[in-house]
C-alpha cells in the first residue's frame, strides 16, 4: 500500500529542552494509527508538526506527497481540503450553530449550492450519531460527546483521505468512547480512510488500532501492531499496558 | 468510461431498473452528479445499482444518490447492490444506515420594529434587576468583610489597583490635557471679544476639576479597566476557574470582585485629580501662549477663584462612578456563558453600560447638588 505521511529524523527544541529527538516513521493508506506517550513527550506537538501548524527544529513531514514543512501557504491550502482534523475539545466555532459549522468548509472549498449543503449536512450529523435537530443548537449547548461528534463531522465535512485525532475519546463515558470507536473504525473501513490518532485510551488501543507507535524520551521506542508493542520489555510501555493486565486477565 | 461527464446511466433489463454509476463520485464533482440523480426516473420502485463502472465514491456522493432514491420511493428493501467493489458497497450501506429523515432548515424568524423595541426594553428591564440583586450579594459579602477583615485580600487588591491607577495615570493625563488645551482655547477665543480673558482661568478651572475631569477620566477608566475586569472574569468563568473558587469553600465575589471594586474605588480619585492638574496645566499653556496671561498670574487667579468645593466635588463623585464600573464590569463577567462569542458580546456591554451610567450619575449629580446649593 501507498506511503500518505512519513515522517523522517523529526527534531524539536524549545530553548534548552529536547522534545524529539529523531522521530522517524511512515503511516500507509487506509490504516489505523496510534501515537502514545506519556504526558509531555510531546505527542501533540508532533501532531501540529505533521498538519503544519508547528515547525519542527529540523527533519521533515512528507504528507499526501507535499513537504510540510517546506510548502507554501498555497500548496498547504491545497493540501488542507485533503485532511481533516478533530482538536481535543473540538473547536467548534462559538460564534455559529452546529450545522453552520459544519457548513463552513463546505461553504468554503466547495461550490455546493445552499440547497444541497444543508441536506448534506444533516447527514453528517447523522453520519456521526447526532440527530439532524442538533444542527440548530449553538456549541455551548451541547454535551462533551456531542462537541466531539460536531467536530468529527465538520473533519468529515470535505471527505479526507487522512483523518487526525487529538485524544478523540478523552471526556467521554465508556459507552460513548466506545460508539466513537467504532464509528472511527467503520468510516475508515468504509471510506478507505487513513487515521492518525493520540490516544490515552488503552481500550481503543485494542480494539480498533492497526499500529501502535510508542513515543518516549524523544524518540520512538516501539512500532508495530498493539500485541506486539504490549510484548516489548522497554519499562514504560511495561508500566503502560500493566495499567491495564489485572483487568485484562479477569475476562480472559 | 464515457467521453462526456456522466455519471448514472439508467437502462431497463427485464423490466428491472439497472442505475449503472460510473467514474469518479467524489465531493467535487457532487454538483453535476447532483443534477443528473434530480433528473432520474424510475419506472416501479425496484432498482439495482451497478457498480461495475465505478472508480471511487465518498459519503457525500453516496449520500446525494440515495437521498434521492428514497424520494422515488426506493427504499433499503427494493435496492439492489450488483457488481460493486466490496469497500464500495459498504460505504452504501453506511450511508443508508446513517441517512436520517432530511433535515427542514428553520426560517430565521424576523422581528418587526415594535417587536425589538420591546425586546430591547424587556432586556434592559433584566439587566437592571440582574445588577440590583448583584448589589445585594456584593453587600452582604462586604458586611461579611467587616465581621472577618482577615478575608480581605490585601495582595490581589494592591495588583489590581496598580493595573488600574498606575498604569493609567500617563492616558488619563494625556486625554484631560488636551481636553484643558480645547476648553481654554474656544473660552479664550469668545473671552478675548469682551476683553475678559482673565475670566478664562475661572472657567477652565471649575469646568475641568468639577466636570470635565471626573466624567472623561471615569470614561477612560470603564473601557480600560472595566473591560478587562469582564473580559478576565468571563475568560474565568469559561475555563471553569469560578466554579473552582466556589468548591474550594471560597466565594467569588470575595476573590474576584471585591479587590477589583476596592482598588477601582481608591484609584478613580487619584486618576480624577491627576486629571485635574493635568486639565488645568493645558488651560495654562494656553492662556499663556494666546491670552498673554502669564501662569503666575494664572496660579495667583486660580487660588482666589476656584473654589475647594468645586475640587471635592469632582473627587466625591469618583468613588461614586468607580463603584458603578466595578459592580458593572464584575457581574457582566460572572454572567458570561461558556463560549468565546459571549465574553466578546459582555465585555462590550460592560463598557457601554459603564459609559451611560456614569453620565446618567453625573446629571443626578449635577441635579442633586444644585438643589442642595452645593
Amino acid at each position: 500500500m501507498e506511503t500518505v505521511l512519513e515522517v523522517r529524523d523529526i527534531v524539536t527544541r524549545f530553548g534548552a529542552d529536547v522534545v524529539h529527538d529523531g522521530v522517524s516513521f511512515a503511516v500507509r493508506r487506509g490504516e489505523v494509527v496510534a501515537l502514545i506517550g506519556g504526558s509531555g513527550t510531546g505527542k501533540s506537538v508532533l501532531l501540529k508538526e505533521m498538519i503544519g501548524l508547528m515547525r519542527p527544529t529540523s527533519g521533515s513531514v512528507h504528507l499526501l506527497g507535499t513537504d510540510v514543512c517546506r510548502s507554501g501557504e498555497e500548496e498547504m491550502n491545497g493540501l488542507r481540503r485533503r485532511f481533516g482534523m478533530l482538536f481535543q475539545d473540538g473547536a467548534l466555532f462559538s460564534s455559529l450553530s452546529v450545522a453552520e459549522n459544519i457548513a463552513v468548509p463546505l461553504r468554503e472549498h466547495t461550490d455546493l449550492p445552499d440547497a444541497l449543503i444543508a441536506p448534506l449536512v444533516g447527514f453528517k450529523l447523522s453520519l456521526v450519531g447526532l440527530s439532524p435537530d442538533t444542527g440548530r443548537k449553538t456549541p455551548a449547548e451541547l454535551s462533551g460527546g456531542m462537541r466531539k461528534r460536531v467536530a468529527l463531522a465538520r473533519a468529515l465535512a470535505l471527505e479526507p483521505e487522512i483523518l487526525f485525532l487529538d485524544e478523540p475519546t478523552s471526556g467521554l463515558d465508556p459507552i460513548g468512547a466506545r460508539a466513537f470507536d467504532s464509528l472511527v473504525r467503520t468510516l475508515s473501513d468504509s471510506l478507505g480512510l487513513t487515521v492518525f490518532m493520540v490516544t490515552h485510551d488503552l481500550d481503543t488501543l485494542l480494539s480498533i488500532i492497526d499500529r501502535t507507535i510508542a513515543l518516549s524520551t524523544g524518540k520512538v521506542i516501539a512500532d508495530g501492531p498493539v500485541a506486539a508493542v504490549m510484548r516489548s520489555d522497554h519499562p514504560w510501555i511495561r508500566e503502560y499496558f500493566s495499567a491495564r493486565a489485572p483487568h485484562e486477565e479477569g475476562s480472559r | 468510461m464515457a467521453e462526456a461527464p456522466c455519471w448514472i446511466a439508467p437502462e431497463l433489463e427485464s423490466g428491472a431498473n439497472i442505475l449503472y454509476l460510473q467514474g469518479r463520485w467524489r465531493l467535487a464533482h457532487v454538483p453535476g452528479i447532483a443534477a443528473e440523480v434530480a433528473a432520474l426516473r424510475l419506472a416501479g420502485d425496484h432498482c439495482v445499482l451497478d457498480g461495475s463502472r465505478l472508480e471511487e465514491i465518498d459519503t457525500a456522493a453516496g449520500f446525494v444518490l440515495l437521498h434521492r432514491l428514497a424520494e422515488l420511493g426506493c427504499i433499503a428493501r427494493t435496492v439492489e447492490v450488483r457488481q460493486m467493489a466490496e469497500a464500495h458497497a459498504r460505504l452504501l450501506t453506511l450511508v443508508r444506515e446513517r441517512m436520517a429523515a432530511p433535515s427542514v432548515a428553520s426560517p430565521t424568524r424576523h422581528r418587526g420594529a415594535i417587536e425589538r423595541v420591546g425586546h430591547a426594553v424587556v432586556l434592559v428591564g433584566r439587566i437592571l434587576r440582574a445588577q440590583v440583586s448583584f448589589l445585594g450579594r456584593v453587600g452582604v459579602e462586604l458586611a461579611a468583610l467587616l465581621r472577618r477583615p482577615g478575608l480581605f485580600r490585601l495582595k490581589e487588591t494592591v495588583s489590581q489597583f496598580e493595573t488600574v491607577t498606575l498604569d493609567a495615570i500617563g492616558i488619563a493625563a494625556l486625554v484631560t490635557f488636551l481636553i484643558g488645551i480645547v476648553f481654554a482655547y474656544l473660552l479664550g477665543v469668545q473671552a478675548q471679544r469682551y476683553g475678559a480673558a482673565i475670566f478664562v482661568v475661572d472657567g477652565v478651572g471649575l469646568a475641568i476639576c468639577r466636570e470635565l475631569s471626573p466624567i472623561l477620566v471615569a470614561v477612560i477608566v470603564a473601557g480600560r479597566s472595566g473591560a478587562a475586569f469582564t473580559a478576565q472574569i468571563g475568560s474565568m468563568k469559561v475555563q471553569e476557574e469560578t466554579d473552582a473558587i466556589r468548591t474550594l469553600g471560597l466565594s467569588p465575589i470575595q476573590v474576584l470582585v471585591v479587590p477589583r471594586l476596592v482598588a477601582i474605588m481608591t484609584g478613580l480619585p487619584l486618576l480624577v485629580f491627576v486629571g485635574d492638574l493635568a486639565g488645568i496645566a493645558g488651560g495654562m499653556l494656553i492662556a499663556s501662549l494666546q491670552l498673554d496671561i502669564s501662569p503666575t498670574a494664572f496660579l495667583a487667579r486660580l487660588h482666589t477663584v476656584l473654589p475647594l468645593k468645586a475640587v471635592v466635588v469632582g473627587l466625591v463623585k469618583a468613588p461614586v462612578f468607580a463603584a458603578f464600573i466595578a459592580l458593572i464590569a464584575c457581574r457582566m463577567g460572572l454572567a458570561v456563558a461558556r463560549d468565546a462569542r459571549s465574553v466578546g458580546e459582555n465585555t462590550t456591554s460592560t463598557v457601554v453600560q459603564s459609559i451611560v451610567w456614569v453620565i446618567v450619575l453625573d446629571a443626578i449629580f449635577a441635579v442633586v447638588l444644585q438643589r442642595l446649593g452645593i
